[in-house]
């Protein structure tokens, strides 16, 4: 399979009052043309600042201490500004968190998806208004015509995430990244939205790195999945992999703490206990150790490597050594994926 | 709108009525008669019936607003006597308009250019250098500039004239160059103010989120800033540049006293300094209209500038 993004040994960190934060500790991942990878992590374990990375929009504060970012064949980090210019758009197109504040206020909407088409690919501006009012359509906006002359506020929030999706399709990019593109909204609208995004991916054959924290939301949208804690992958994997064969200690937290269709008032959600780490001062062995029921002397004192599961499964524990101790996942974890399993027999066959 | 003009414009004559009201008791107030001291009895006694002020105070206030209702604003006592108020201030207004232009058009560009400067820099050697001009204008009356300046320019290096060359009403290159001290002195208040704004408010806007998003869309930062944060930051700064222009008309009383400029500013300080009721309350009166009316422009352009205003008034369609 033909691999569009290649990220190798990333570190960033973001110079701060209090010190250098060291929010990225060599994160490696890769991205197939064509699927949809979903990095998942809770706040501040620095899935957001690693795509912002990859389309070049850190804040001034961040510095970029190591790595490679290859998008097909090129070296993202080498290029000049207005070399990458014509990536982002292009290439690469960007979905925002919060659509209410992502767009200018007092442009017109039409305006504002035409603008780059106009002004970089000096499309003539009949064509344009044509395409634009096209990528509406597409997007599902109703009464285009008329809207394409109206300003973000008298939107609603769906309404404005279709026009940024929109606008960050206008230039038949090939990598989409959806930053937490349904945070923001209300879940009828997220499940319309990620239709949609869905829709426009099998259309166009569109590679995308989606992050979120929400595990529904992964299982609906993707094909590969890397769990970030702390700066790091933890794990990786396919989605089935993910969900129905987890080896990383804090992935059976994730997946033991998100409440389905079977549970019952009564029941108590699984909790991970603590706070991540402070990133001023990044732990010594594993970050997730302090948190960790299974968490092993040796945990404490080296990172573990990526321990390869399988061709596509890897993940980073200290539990996967030859010389570690047999460890099961915890029980009603385990109950539940058997569940969920047999529900899945039972929906294909 | 037009129903929001009307109500604001009559709220507008009830602010003026009780501002002329205000002024016309208060300026009884003030010591000092219109016939100066010494003055024999008979003089006093011609004036005051000449002027109906030899008539109950009430009935004086009626008979001067009836009068003013009538565009009938009375006449100069001491300062011009026998001259319509109104003339007064006609004849005056073009020298502080031609002052106020030119020191307008020195503000508002530096004031703008400084203030985006300073934020595009912000946190650099730039916006440190602008903010202590800024702090340093702020904190330094006008009339300790106008001074200091007339001291260096005009004493110890003999540049400039010490006032304002008047001879021919005529616009030359003299006239100009005496001009060049209180242009200056009128500017540095206006400029520190639009700067600070600007600044604040372009910075902002730099760090907005739709600026991300025009940076995503692979706009170069030139193009994001020129079309997307200007523009937003421009919004807000018509608070402080239309009373900039509607106090084109005012002067500034300080500092044209201190050049000898006979504009609107000296008239003021001169018809109060001798008890010249009407022209006082006039002159008062002339300013209450022109910081009403740019209060009243300042909020309807707004209304046109912003169209979240224009159009929705908040308004959202499914």
């Amino acid at each position: 399979m033909e691999r569009i993004l290649e990220v190798k040994d990333l570190h960033i960190h973001f110079n701060a009052f209090a010190g250098a934060v060291k929010a990225i500790r060599g994160v490696s991942f890769h991205l197939n043309k064509g699927e949809t990878l979903a990095i998942v992590g809770e706040s501040g374990s620095g899935k957001s600042v690693t795509t912002k990375a990859v389309t070049r929009i850190l804040p001034d504060n961040a510095v970029i201490d190591n790595g490679e970012i290859t998008y097909k064949g090129m070296d993202l980090l080498a290029m000049t500004e207005k070399e990458f210019n014509n990536i982002r758009g292009n290439e690469i197109g960007l979905i925002f968190q919060d659509p209410l504040s992502a767009l200018d206020p007092v442009m017109k909407i039409g305006k504002q998806i035409t603008e780059t088409l106009i002004l970089k690919q000096k499309m003539p501006k009949k064509e344009a208004e044509a395409r634009a009012l096209e990528l509406m359509k597409a997007v599902g906006i109703p009464n285009a015509e008329q809207r394409f002359h109206e300003y973000p506020f008298q939107f609603s929030g769906g309404m404005r995430q279709r026009i940024v999706i929109a606008i960050a399709l206008a230039s038949n990019p090939q990598l989409l990244i959806c930053d937490e593109p349904t945070t923001a909204l209300d879940v009828t609208i997220q499940s319309q939205i990620l239709e949609l995004i869905k829709k426009i991916q099998k259309e166009r054959n569109l590679s995308v790195i989606f992050i979120t924290h929400d595990l529904g939301v992964v299982a609906n949208m993707a094909d590969r999945v890397d769990v970030m804690y702390a700066g790091k992958i933890v794990e990786e994997g396919t989605v089935e992999d993910i969900f129905y064969d987890p080896k990383h200690p804090y992935t059976w937290s994730l997946l033991a703490s998100m409440p389905n269709l079977d549970t019952k008032g009564g029941d108590e959600l699984m909790v991970i206990p603590g706070t991540p780490p402070n990133m001023l001062y990044p732990p010594k062995g594993d970050a997730f150790a302090p948190r960790n029921h299974y968490a092993m002397k040796i945990d404490f004192d080296r990172e573990p490597p990526m321990f390869k599961v399988s061709d596509t499964h890897y993940a980073a524990t200290w539990l996967l050594h030859p010389d570690a101790p047999k460890v099961e996942m915890p029980a009603h974890l385990k109950h539940r994926i058997e569940l969920q399993l047999k529900e899945a027999e039972k929906y294909n066959g | 709108m037009l129903k929001y003009i009307l109500k604001r414009v009559a709220a507008m004559a009830l602010t003026l009525f009780i501002i002329l009201s205000l002024s016309f008791f208060a300026i009884r107030l003030i010591p000092g008669d219109i016939a100066g001291q010494g003055a024999a009895p008979e003089l006093k006694a011609a004036l005051e019936a000449r002027y109906h002020l030899d008539k109950p105070l009430l009935e004086q206030y009626v008979i001067f607003l009836k009068n003013f209702l009538s565009f009938d604003f009375g006449e100069s006592i001491n300062l011009y006597p026998r001259r319509p108020v109104f003339q007064i201030i006609r004849d005056k207004i073009p020298t502080t308009l031609q002052l106020n232009i030119f020191s307008l058009a020195l503000t508002i560009p530096i004031g703008l250019a400084c203030g985006i400067a300073a934020a595009l820099k912000k946190n650099t050697w730039v916006d440190y250098a602008i903010s202590a001009m800024v702090v340093f204008n702020v904190s330094i009356p006008s009339f300790v500039f106008a001074t200091v300046m007339q001291y260096i320019f005009c004493y110890k290096l003999e540049w400039f004239p010490f006032l304002l060359e008047l001879e021919d009403s005529s616009f030359s290159l003299s006239k100009f160059w005496s001009m060049i001290l209180p242009i200056l002195a009128l500017s540095f208040g206006g400029i520190s103010t639009i700067t600070r704004y600007m600044r604040a408010e372009l910075f902002e806007a730099l760090n907005s989120e739709y600026m991300l998003l025009s940076k995503s869309k692979g706009l170069s930062k030139l193009q994001s800033t020129l079309r997307h944060a200007l523009r937003n930051s421009f919004i807000p700064l018509c608070n402080v540049i239309i009373p900039m222009f509607m106090n084109l008309l005012g002067g500034s009383m300080v500092v044209e006293n201190i050049f000898g400029i006979p504009g609107i500013g000296s008239l003021t300080s001169a018809s109060i300094q001798t008890s010249d009721y009407y022209l006082t309350i006039a002159v008062l009166f002339f300013y209450s209209c022109i910081s009403l009316t740019s209060m009243l422009l300042v909020d309807l352009s707004y209304g046109i500038v912003d169209p979240r205003i224009r159009i929705g008034g908040g308004k959202v369609r499914e």
